[in-house]
């Protein structure tokens, strides 16, 4: 067994579909790797599931899909599974990726505070566009594709044992990657009306500490 | 910044946002998904969400201006 990671993927609405759709494809690739996946998509996106997963498989990394704000990461429903007040020691030791809102604002430095090797969030909402006849199949939809496989990025980076600095570095690249895509002659201007959104996120992404998970 | 000032952002913005494509939606966190037609209406009507759009145009135009997207990551 080489790292281990934890996923919650609550899939309520449009965005958490998306976000969760998406995620289970770097889950995947960990898989194959023969990395341990403690996945908890929908429903077992709730705080007991959680706070029990990381007090007993203590897992390596801990990918966080879903909504968010400033001090929360929220799972099915919208139910706060972390809250930087009341249990972000729970991700001391670990190296954390959230894809939710504003998460970098304040639970970022604090869960570093709590004892977490890093944290990569976004200080701001992740804003992504969807092909709207792709609503209903995340993974043939293009446009959102550009928007959250540069997110992946950094759970990829993690994986092969990067550091959290590299994996946040390496996940803007890939969203610079795309914007210098759709800035070229070949490009329509509406579709390069997407550069605003993916300069936001990219922009937005925050790393707080640094940390390299070794193989065990 | 003056109301007019103001104003003549928000018309900029209304009309940058009236160059999204009619067939894509915006995914906003959870204040959820809008069409280009729903994002020019909370600009005029100056809320949150409408202030957000603000936020990231601006923001989109300052970094060109500062030629931020065509630098490498180092």
């Amino acid at each position: 067994m080489n790292r281990s990671i934890l996923a919650t993927r609550p899939d309520h609405d449009r965005t958490t579909r998306y976000a969760s759709t998406w995620a289970d494809q770097v889950l995947k690739i960990a898989r194959d790797k023969g990395d341990a996946v403690f996945d908890l998509p929908k429903e077992r996106a709730n705080r007991k599931e959680v706070e029990s997963m990381l007090n007993k498989k203590r897992p390596d990394i801990v990918f966080l899909s879903g909504h968010g704000d400033e001090n929360r990461v929220f799972g099915q429903n919208n139910e706060t599974l972390i809250d930087a007040s009341e249990n972000s020691s729970l991700l001391a030791g670990k190296v954390v990726y959230a894809i939710a809102c504003k998460s970098g604002q304040a639970l970022g430095p604090m869960s570093i505070q709590s004892g977490a090797k890093a944290f990569i969030g976004y200080k701001n909402d992740f804003i992504f566009m969807i092909a709207s006849e792709k609503r209903t199949h995340p993974l043939e939809d293009e446009t959102a594709q550009l928007f959250l496989e540069p997110s992946n990025q950094v759970i990829i980076s993690l994986l092969k044992g990067q550091s959290a600095q590299t994996a946040h570095t390496n996940s803007r690249r890939a969203f610079m990657r795309n914007m210098q895509k759709l800035m070229t002659s070949e490009t329509s201007s509406r579709d390069a009306s997407m550069l605003r959104y993916l300069y936001w996120d990219a922009y937005h992404q925050v790393c707080y500490g640094d940390a390299v998970i070794a193989e065990t | 910044m003056d109301e007019e000032t103001s104003q003549e952002i928000r018309d900029l913005v209304i009309a940058r946002l009236k160059t999204l494509p009619t067939d894509k939606e915006i995914s906003v966190g959870a204040d959820g998904e809008f069409t280009k037609e729903e994002l020019i209406d909370h600009v005029e009507k100056d809320d949150e969400i409408g202030r957000q759009m603000v936020e990231v145009e601006m923001s989109f135009l300052k970094a060109l201006k500062e030629g931020a997207l065509f630098e490498q990551e180092q």
